[in-house]
């Protein structure tokens, strides 16, 4: 893929990854086949702050880890009133590098 | 998330959730009102999950009916607190990971979307009667 588009790409979604993967995500984005940029662009992406807020509201019924994909966990957060309360707090404070980590998941089917 | 994170998770959980089951039936001899749940302490109205303590410990003393009544999701978290310890200790012991496959097939099941809609209605369902019980 020509660069044009990587950086095109990278400068409206470099908020979604951490920057420790931006990198990487430039490296592989310029090697691949043009053909996957459709994909690579519908790949549905999380804003960290959208969660972070939910987490702020609805922490407690573990809305925010069901958003992100973990469901599992937001079951356990939901039965135990998140965690007691102090996963809850606990999650203010992670929930939104989460969100970055599971995009990158989500990206890294494709590159 | 991957096995052994799970498993440590749910070991830390397991033994944070029995001390607090153990340290509420002590306080409960006092009579002494107490809730961890932040959402009750600022709003003033049950959450979803509130009555879950009490219905776990009324289960342990012999009451399935008064425990149900009190919230049916006691009787999910009892039944995860009983089977959970067992399940993990046969799978670090023959290190398996039967525990984690489950763990993962009940993820890709709720995320079925008339599951998950059908058990966010009954949770809603579950909270209104909560309410109007005044947990």
């Amino acid at each position: 893929m020509d660069s044009q588009k990587v950086d095109m790409y990278l400068m409206t979604n470099a908020k979604y990854f951490q920057g420790q993967h931006l990198n990487y995500i430039r490296e592989r984005l310029s090697l691949i086949d043009d053909s996957k940029w459709g994909m690579i662009q519908t790949v549905e992406l999380k804003d960290p702050t959208t969660i972070l807020i939910v987490s702020i509201l609805a922490g407690g019924f573990g809305i925010d880890r069901f958003l992100i994909g973990d469901t599992g966990l937001g079951v356990a957060k939901l039965l135990t009133c998140g965690g007691l309360g102090i996963w809850s707090i606990i999650d203010w404070f992670l929930i939104s590098d989460l969100t970055r980590q599971k995009n990158m998941e989500k990206l890294q089917i494709f590159l | 998330m991957t096995r052994n994170r799970l498993y440590i998770f749910l070991f830390l959980a397991l033994l944070a959730g029995y001390s607090y089951v153990l340290w509420e039936s002590y306080m409960r001899i006092f009579n002494h009102p107490f809730t961890p749940c932040l959402f009750k302490n600022i709003t003033g109205i049950a959450c979803p999950s509130c009555g879950v303590t009490r219905s776990v410990l009324m289960l342990a003393h012999g009451s399935v009916t008064q425990a149900l009544l009190m919230n049916p999701l006691g009787i999910i978290v009892a039944a995860i607190m009983a089977a959970a310890p067992f399940w993990l200790l046969y799978d670090v012991l023959l290190k398996r990971d039967t525990l984690y496959t489950a763990y993962l097939k009940t993820e890709k099941i709720l995320t079925i979307k008339w599951v998950a809609i059908t058990l966010t209605l009954l949770v809603l369902l579950n909270w209104a009667w909560n309410i109007h019980k005044g947990l």
